[in-house]
């Protein structure tokens, strides 16, 4: 084997550079990586950087090799096999970042650095878009530059300064983002995916789920992240009408429901008899990587051809939603659905298993026949929740077996889907068609930017109960136990004391306007940033003045507004690196020189030039005197404008 | 991954092509641009230049992640793959204009002995207000070392180019480039300023002792300098006797010196092509260039004589040069290139 010599210490001027912007690239991915990758990456840096600084020798050959192997088994492993998506592809990446490392010898190999930290920006920025992404990103732009440059100096590095780098990586970018500007305004954006988008299996769901099993999980974890935001064209409904429907389940086993169906239906909407006065929207929903789609109860219009309305009218995204989707709906807040019922589906909606929770199927017998009518008996229901012990809480205990009955006879404490099961079920009990609604209800409105937000928080599970020629009408159970939730919505219902129940302190007031105004400018920054697709780009153009914009137009625009921005800044260029003009003094002088007629010898200094001349010429020397009195003061005196008017007076009066 | 570095990929060579493509490219650019003086500024409109490998790869990055960013429409991956094309496009003009507005003037050739490589020095100067990074001279196969230029600053660059045969070495063609800022693009300039460096024969391993010539006055050279009167102090050389060590000097200045006398003694010697012990021209001058290094190197005074010109014996740094000059440009030797 060769003798292995060590390094000789030329990468210490750009590999710190070099491994500041991998650092930087990878610091977002931390949080999804294993553990074990990022560990990896900061060995493999600080050992690389050891190597260099002592002048060690690479690692031998078959070492890197087998660490290649086990990392890359590793990634596999780690991942379950799937290697494709955002979240192994970054994890690959920076295995690979760390593994080149140690290979790294020349200067120039850091090149595959760098291009990995850029990749590794652009995988963080597919994986999740905030406000601050954009901050981020230039600024691991110009880190990643200025680590460029140090790995391009000259030799040894030692006549650029780190600050000289960074200014001129920074300078760059600052001529480089007016073209971003304009290529980003006019590149036409295109609606459909070129190929499928790859889900990332390693990262949850956040929404809803499919099922909902009241009893299983003894507490409800409510993140505040935001499930989406509304712009009211009309006037905003109360928030009693506030209902927002997602999925319908009607299929229940004893202890959970399930069943809804996001196919097309393709009669479901006529079924639907709308009253009163339309309530227009557009929704932007943040990605939930599910199908459903919500809306005010209940749509009738909505602007994308991909959503589709549901058997029980509920609507859904033909693909899951991986995307922030916006879309324009219009709906109306008193309706009537399904004013007659097949008997099919009366059987659908009563069916209950046999033998499941049955003194709530006795309980609901006894009441119906005291009620009289299936009205009294609703409204008989509700009374009893909303007269005896029951609580409203967020973490009631578990119920096990026969939930309904445990709850109902037992513990008595349950949220929104304890109610729901509940109350379904005892109407089912008595042959009532009943189905559950899960989705969102309430949210708040931002004063700053005008929207409604709804957050995972405001989730929420309601019933529908079928009565003849009414068709299906919404009961809300959890309005009987807690009227502030639906009244002034989750928010409200915390920071009126419901907060305590929950864990929290109430919010500090200033603390939750301070969420509102981060709120608007998240809500802007998803409108006018992130959402700038198709119709967005053609109306803003359209009000740039473009007419009828369409992707050649935009395309034409686009190369000429380029082409002139990077004459202008070539023109700029040109002026920083022109050699300033010669000084206006010595142009003067010079004159003076021609116009005496004795030509001055090379580098004779003026004093002796003008003794030299008086003598040759007597006629002149007062003024060659005077001349060359002024020429030396406009030269070396302090600057003073007026010193070289007054050369130029002298030298056009000189020999006249 | 393997073991064996990853490289950037480079333009495969034809050398073949390669070549006539690149000569023709330099004609063209040599009938365009004219001859230059030995100081010239670098106008824009000389300046060429193209992407390297690494400007390939990174346009194809960006290209890759304009697909990834339409397909995901994702707007900030827009930005960024926007921000890099407008840094790709804002780095070529900066490129160009890293060299514009250079003055380079040829600060000489020192002469060599063939086979030697020839230091042609030129000077480049940077009179704008901005820095000036990452420059270079080439010419064909060598190149100088990357400098960088702060403002006013002017800085020789050394090309050394190799020689094989005496006479003059003609730099015909030039280049100065740079990479700068990223390395994706280089821009460059050919100068044509028909520099020339002179080459002397090289030096003749083993040359037999100079033949015993005899002076005009017919005795025979001593070969040691006179010791008659003295004459004054010159640096200590390896090999001069030490009672010539002027002590009173080096117990003032810490430095050995020695005194140097000058000889009545008329002794010198000559070195005639004529009376070289060889056949061929180029092994007579070899010797000869052999014995006046010798004789030069022990301070002992040489004439030469060859058809056509005699150098009476002299010594010291411009009769080395006039002779060994003689010597290179001897029968034709210019018209080596």
């Amino acid at each position: 084997m060769a003798k292995r010599t060590g390094t000789d210490g030329s990468l210490l001027a750009s590999l710190p550079w070099t491994l500041a912007a991998l650092g930087f690239s990878i610091a977002p991915h931390v949080q999804y990586l294993p553990l074990w990758i990022t560990s990896a990456f900061l060995i493999c840096a600080v050992w690389r950087l050891e190597i260099e600084r002592r002048r060690r020798a690479l690692p031998r050959p078959w070492i890197r090799v087998v660490l290649a192997l086990v990392c890359f088994l590793g990634v596999l492993v780690s991942y379950n096999n799937e290697i494709s998506g955002v979240g192994p592809g970054s994890a690959l990446l920076a295995i690979m970042a760390a593994l080149k490392l140690l290979e790294t010898k020349r200067r120039r190999d850091q090149f595959v650095h760098l291009f990995i930290s850029i990749f590794l920006v652009m995988a963080s920025l597919l994986r999740e878009q905030f406000v601050w992404s954009l901050p981020y990103l230039l600024l691991a732009v110009v880190l990643t530059m200025t680590a460029w440059l140090r790995m391009s100096l000259a030799n040894d590095g030692g006549e650029t300064s780190v600050r000289q780098s960074f200014r001129t990586a920074s300078r760059l970018l600052l001529y480089a983002a007016p073209l971003m500007l304009a290529m980003w305004i006019l590149f036409p954006r295109i609606s459909t995916p070129f190929w499928a988008i790859p889900v990332d299996a390693s990262s949850a769901t956040s929404g809803l789920s499919d099922n909902m099993s009241p009893g299983d999980i003894s507490s409800l974890s409510l993140s505040n992240a935001v499930a989406f935001r509304v712009k009211f064209e009309s006037s905003v409904p109360e928030p009693r009408d506030r209902y927002w429907r997602g999925l319908v389940l009607h299929s229940f086993n004893g202890r959970s429901w399930s069943g809804s169906d996001p196919s097309r239906d393709p009669d479901a909407r006529d079924r639907v008899f709308e009253e009163g006065d339309p309530v227009r929207y557009q929704v932007t929903m943040e990605p939930t990587r599910q199908q459903w789609v919500f809306a005010l109860d209940i749509p009738l219009e909505w602007s994308r051809s991909e959503i589709v309305m549901g058997p029980q009218q509920q609507l859904a995204n033909e693909q899951p939603v991986d995307q922030r989707m916006t879309y324009n709906a219009t709906s109306y807040t008193r309706y009537r659905i399904d004013p007659q019922l097949t008997s099919f589906y009366r059987t659908r909606y009563t069916d209950l298993p046999t033998r499941s929770n049955p003194r709530t199927a006795e309980l609901a017998q006894q009441m119906r026949l005291a009620a009289g009518s299936d009205e009294a008996f609703v409204n008989d229901v509700l009374a009893k929740f909303h007269n005896e012990e029951f609580y409203y809480t967020l973490e009631p205990p578990a119920l096990g077996r026969d939930p309904v009955d445990r709850f109902l006879f037992g513990t008595q404490q349950g949220f929104c889907e304890h109610y729901a099961s509940a109350f379904a079920v005892m109407m089912r009990a008595v042959g009532i068609p009943s189905r559950i609604v899960l989705g969102y209800q309430g949210g708040e409105l931002n004063p700053l930017g005008g929207h409604l937000t709804v957050r995972q928080s405001d989730a929420h599970a309601w019933t529908e109960v079928w009565m003849p020629n009414h068709g299906w009408r919404r009961v809300d159970p959890t309005a009987a136990v807690a009227p502030e939730r639906i009244e002034s919505g989750m928010t409200g219902a915390m920071m009126s004391g419901m907060g305590a129940l929950w864990g929290l302190s109430t919010p500090l007031a200033w603390l939750h306007s301070m969420g509102l105004t981060w709120d608007a400018l998240n809500a802007k920054w998803n409108d006018w940033i992130l959402g700038y697709g198709p119709d967005q780009q053609e109306s803003f153009l359209e009000w740039l003045g473009m007419e009828e914009p369409d992707w050649r137009k935009m395309m034409l625009t686009m190369t000429f507004l380029v082409a002139a921005i990077v004459g202008i800044i070539s023109l700029f260029l040109m002026a920083r690196y022109r050699p300033p003009p010669q000084d206006r003094a010595a142009i003067l002088y010079k004159k003076f020189t021609q116009k005496s007629g004795l030509p001055p010898n090379r580098g004779e200094p003026p004093l002796a030039y003008s003794i030299r001349l008086s003598e040759d010429r007597e006629e002149l020397a007062a003024d060659a005197d005077s001349v060359t009195e002024q020429y030396l003061l406009a030269r070396y005196a302090p600057p003073n404008p007026g010193a070289i008017a007054s050369l130029k007076v002298a030298v056009n009066q000189f020999n006249n | 991954m393997s073991s064996i570095p990853w490289q950037f990929p480079r333009f495969p060579k034809l050398p073949s092509l390669h070549k006539a493509v690149g000569d023709r490219v330099q004609r063209w650019a040599r009938k365009r641009q004219g001859g230059d003086s030995h100081v010239t500024r670098l106008h824009s409109k000389r300046i060429y230049i193209l992407p390297t490998g690494v400007g390939f790869v990174f346009a194809l990055m960006t290209f890759a992640m304009l697909l990834g960013s339409m397909n995901y429409n994702n707007n900030l991956s827009f930005v960024l793959t926007f921000l890099l094309v407008g840094l790709g496009l804002v780095s070529m003009h900066q490129c160009q204009r890293n060299l514009v507005g250079l003055e380079l003037s040829f600060a000489g050739a020192d002469p060599v002995f063939a086979g030697q490589a020839a230091q042609f020095r030129i000077a480049i100067t940077n009179r704008s207000k901005n820095s000036r990074y990452h420059i270079q001279l080439y010419a064909d196969a060598v190149s100088s070392e990357v400098r960088d230029l702060a403002p006013g600053d002017s800085k020789v660059f050394r090309l050394a180019i190799p020689t094989d045969r005496r006479g003059y070495i003609a730099l015909e063609r030039f280049g100065i480039r740079t990479l700068f800022p990223f390395e994706l693009f280089r821009s460059w300039a050919w100068l044509h300023m028909d520099l020339k460096g002179l080459v002397y024969p090289s030096p003749a391993e083993h040359a037999p002792e100079p033949p015993a010539t005899q002076t005009a006055q017919g005795h025979r050279q001593h070969d040691a300098r006179g010791e008659e009167d003295f004459a004054g102090l010159r640096k200590f050389n390896e090999g001069d006797s030490p009672r010539h060590v002027a002590w009173k000097a080096y117990a003032r200045t810490g430095e050995l010196f020695s005194k140097q006398f000058a000889g009545a003694d008329t002794s010198s010697q000559w070195f005639d092509f004529e009376h070289v012990d060889e056949d061929e021209l180029e092994k007579r001058l070899s010797v000869i260039t052999r014995w006046i290094i010798d004789a030069d190197r022990t301070q002992r005074d040489y004439g030469v004589r060859i058809p056509g010109s005699e150098y009476p014996p002299a010594h010291g740094e411009s009769h080395r040069h006039l002779c060994l000059e003689s010597l290179a440009l001897f029968n034709g030797g210019d018209r080596h290139g």
